[in-house]
């Protein structure tokens, strides 16, 4: 089968990481020793290595008709930011695309087990961001990261998740709906081989990917304790700019987040508020610095553009107005918040019985003003 | 010397008959037993000979044959002790032939004559006085227990001397000399005092729980209460009973026949009174669950909660196995014990309490002290089985209780006050299911909701609504309508409106659409 040189390249270098995994920088060492050339590095280091006995172009062929493709540090499609941070992966196999570089790009981060407080900063930004074509970058997780990804794409946006297992098995199972979408409508990348499975000493290294590959970094709900803070730590150490969800100071969930804040990280005021805040910063990579222009002496560093399109927020908060309720269902719904209240303490608070509550609550839920998070659990639905 | 004395057998809750034949004759001397017995029968030989011994009665050297009849049925227990020795007495000529001629006898002998108490004499009379016996001689801790049955004279002997005079006395002198315990069931049952169970009173706050609680009573629905550590699921679970109707005479009798077969019936209280309240540990077998045993199937704890409550507390813990045997009892309300011995049939009409955890550590969804993630949460609620789940129609999510509900001086509503009405509930509930099989809603089927569960326009309407919003499942739909029938009662309104259906929905289970509950 014809081949391109570029594949060709592309092929020897897929052997490279068969046989060394995520061996990043012991990988780069070889292909510095061999001028940057695969094939000559192939034939030196790998060429009769009991290793690998397999055919090069049978192996790349198999993985692009299992509709995989990779790039390599040494690439032209490699994606430059990813060349900005201190330990860049090898290889980025992937589904799907990769990031534009010219496209600015936010990672919406965040604890898997959120507060609906959580899931609704989550949706609203990963929206705000699909509609303003943003993209988000996340990890695909549960909770936070999915939410928002899944809200961008619905906007209309592209999305990118980055995983810490090998890009055709979807970890977490029950996010396949946004595995699938992400192949469409964005991409899924990871630097590990396809067919590895998700362990959990993968996730950290992958954060530094997530955080890599965005222009900015954007906590949602983090506990003091929590993969998040990883992704933070990596942001930090890369220079990328890191805004937090305030939180209220009781709740276990936000106390990562306010911590933050108090070490000096941005604030996300309302969604306005962040998108003007992405718009006016000035690009944050610059590869040139780190000594890969001789590597890569014919790619300069890419203004990223940031035009962002007119911002129009949903009238949400304004649903009190437009759904029709009569007197008690008002006292009621003025007496939610995103923050679960049993019926019980609705009763007490409002001064009515419990059948009564129940009855109001249920009569909203059908309405579409509230939302019931357990048999006996109400906050708002927004 | 031939004679033949009559005893009674259990099979289930019912009886049979079993005839017991001595046969004393000349040869080699010797003592034999037949008929399929059990070890503890086989060894009344010992027990009768000594206790005859002890009275002063000799067993002279003669071959003494006993045959237990009908022989191909195994016989167990202890309670034909007396008959035996009723029997070779009269073989022996202790008294006059033909007087113990259409009695009953039942009882284990103590070596020293006395006459001890037996399991399952409830039943066992009970049938007894179907097969037209009159009259019949239990042990003296029995007496009562027996006495509840109609048309059957009751005679309870304490020790076989007494048992010798009794059947040495002339026929007409009996009723004079050992007059027959009488027991009057109704005023026994006027004097019932429920009072001395525990009280909803004592339950702080939780009050969606103890509506639930209501509802489930007074339409017989099985019930589910989700709630972190200390929130007072087991307090209102040991309550419900309580508030549940008296338990009528019919009922009682078919409660205290199985807790007769199971030898818990006190000798004071013939008749069961308060419902039973049968709470096992998670570890619990199956057959401790079901009933079993190796030969004759014994009731087990489902039918022991028969026409009362069976609390699940720490559901998810409970083995998935054995959590699974109670889908047939719940459908069927019996249970069918097939044995070598034979195949059974108890009753098990109960009431499904179950409790449990949120998730592992107890305090979903406060996520700041839950430590769980999502998925542990749903493991844990994903280890009840789904048909289990299926036959619950209500479920309540507690909540952790405050301070300020402690320290409040009012007092929540009295048993009492609930009970009423319940009642009311329930009457209504009897009226509208006048000879048919079923008396309670939660016992409805879709062709019966279709029937007793007519829906106004603005209801069928709220009813679709409900439907697609919340995205119910069929059996969801129909739950929802039979629980919203038990609120229309309790609220004693003849249609079902648009407050009974929005309460009910709002007590389905799966609340969060996530299949959490």
């Amino acid at each position: 089968m014809a081949i391109s040189e570029h594949e060709m390249r592309k092929a020897y270098l897929y052997a490279f990481s068969w046989v060394y995994g995520p061996k990043n920088r012991f990988l780069r060492q070889i292909l510095e020793r061999y001028g940057n050339d695969p094939e000559k590095a192939f034939f030196q280091e790998l060429k009769g290595n009991p290793r690998y006995e397999r055919d090069v172009f049978n192996e790349y062929m198999d993985l692009l008709n299992k509709g995989i493709n990779v790039t390599f540090i040494t690439e032209d499609d490699y994606p430059l930011r990813l060349l900005d941070i201190p330990d860049p992966p090898f290889a980025v196999f992937y589904r799907g695309k990769l990031p534009p570089d010219q496209i600015l790009s936010v990672s919406v981060i965040g604890a898997r087990d959120c507060s609906e407080y959580g899931k609704y900063v989550a949706r609203i930004l990963g929206e705000a961001f699909g509609r303003n074509g943003i993209n988000v970058i996340s990890g695909m997780a549960r909770g936070i990261d999915g939410i928002a990804q899944k809200a961008s794409m619905d906007a209309g946006g592209e999305s990118y998740g980055v995983l810490g297992n090998g890009v055709d098995i979807c970890y977490p199972a029950e996010n396949r709906d946004i595995y699938d979408r992400l192949s469409i409508n964005g991409g899924v990348l990871s630097e590990y081989l396809p067919g590895t499975k998700p362990l959990p000493g993968y996730f950290p290294p992958r954060n530094r990917i997530v955080s890599g590959l965005s222009d900015a970094v954007i906590v949602v709900e983090a506990r003091v304790k929590s993969g998040t803070l990883i992704t933070v730590d990596m942001a930090l150490e890369q220079g990328k700019d890191v805004y937090v969800v305030p939180g209220r100071i009781n709740d276990r969930l936000s106390d990562g987040c306010n911590r933050l804040i108090k070490q000096g990280a941005g604030i996300v005021i309302s969604v306005e508020d962040m998108i003007e805040e992405l718009k006016n910063r000035e690009p944050v990579f610059d590869f040139s610095c780190r000594g890969y222009d001789q590597v890569l002496g014919h790619r300069k560093a890419v203004k990223v553009d940031r035009s962002i399109k007119t911002f129009l927020p949903d009238p949400d908060e304004k649903k009190g107005e437009i759904i029709p309720m009569n007197d008690d269902e008002k006292a009621i719904f003025d007496e939610l918040d995103l923050n679960p209240k049993s019926i019980d303490d609705i009763a007490k608070t409002l001064g009515i019985s419990t059948p009564q509550a129940s009855m109001l609550l249920m009569s909203l839920a059908l309405k579409g003003a509230v939302k019931q998070v357990g048999a006996g659990y109400f906050c708002l639905k927004i | 010397m031939y004679s033949t004395v009559y005893s009674g057998a259990l099979l289930g809750i019912s009886a049979y008959m079993v005839e017991v034949e001595v046969d004393v004759s000349n040869g080699i001397p010797s003592f034999s037993m037949v008929g399929m017995l059990g070890t503890e029968v086989r060894e009344s030989k010992e027990r009768v000979c000594v206790a005859l011994k002890n009275t002063g009665i000799d067993i002279p050297p003669m071959r003494i044959t006993v045959n237990l009849s009908p022989a191909d049925k195994r016989k167990e227990g202890t309670a034909f002790d007396l008959p035996i020795a009723v029997a070779l007495m009269e073989s022996l000529e202790f008294f006059e032939k033909g007087a113990s001629k259409g009695i009953l006898f039942l009882g284990e002998l103590g070596l020293n004559g006395e006459i001890r108490p037996v399991k399952g004499v409830l039943p066992i009379i009970k049938s007894a006085a179907q097969f037209g016996f009159k009259e019949c001689v239990v042990p003296k801790d029995n007496a009562l227990e027996a006495a509840v049955i109609p048309g059957i004279k009751v005679r309870g002997i304490a020790d076989i001397k007494e048992l010798l005079g009794f059947l040495s006395v002339n026929v007409e002198k009996r009723d004079e000399l050992f007059p027959a315990i009488t027991v009057d069931i109704d005023k026994f049952f006027r004097e019932a005092n429920p009072g001395e169970q525990p009280d909803f009173a004592d339950v702080y706050g939780q009050e969606s729980a103890k509506r639930a609680a209501e509802i489930a009573a007074a339409g017989f629905h099985n019930i589910l209460m989700v709630g972190p550590p200390g929130a007072g699921k087991s307090m209102i679970a040991a309550r419900i009973a309580g508030i549940m109707p008296p338990l009528s005479i019919e009922e009682s009798l078919e409660a205290s026949s199985v807790a007769s077969v199971a030898g818990l019936i006190d000798p004071k209280e013939p008749l069961i009174r308060i419902r039973p309240f049968m709470s096992p540990h998670h570890t619990v077998t199956i057959q401790a669950l079901t009933g079993g045993g190796s030969s004759m199937p014994r009731p087990g704890l489902i039918s022991q909660a028969h026409r009362g409550v069976l609390f699940l507390d720490e559901l998810p813990e409970f083995g998935r196995n054995t959590l699974d045997c109670l889908r047939q009892p719940l459908e069927d309300k019996e249970i069918h014990i097939a044995r070598v011995a034979g195949n059974i049939t108890y009753p098990a009409d109960f009431m499904l309490v179950c409790a449990m955890n949120p998730c592992p550590c107890g305090y979903y969804p406060d996520l700041n002290r839950c430590k769980c993630t999502q998925t542990s949460v749903q493991k844990y609620m994903g280890r009840i089985s789904g048909p289990v789940l299926d036959r619950i129609d209500l479920c309540v999510l507690l909540h952790p209780v405050e301070i300020s509900r402690m320290q409040d001086e009012k007092k929540g509503e009295s048993s009492q006050v609930i009970r009423e009405r319940i009642m009311r509930a329930r009457q209504i509930q009897k009226k509208r299911f006048q000879g048919m099989s079923i008396s309670f809603n939660g016992d409805m089927s879709s062709k019966e909701i279709d029937r007793f569960c007519k829906l106004g326009e603005k209801e069928r309407a709220l009813m679709e609504n409900l439907y697609k919003n919340l995205k119910l499942s069929a059996r969801a739909y129909h739950r929802i309508l039979k629980v919203a029938r038990t609120i229309a009662d309790l609220d004693e309104s003849d249609s079902i409106l648009e407050k009974h259906i929005l309460e009910a929905a709002c007590m389905r289970l799966g609340g969060d659409g996530n299949g959490n509950f």
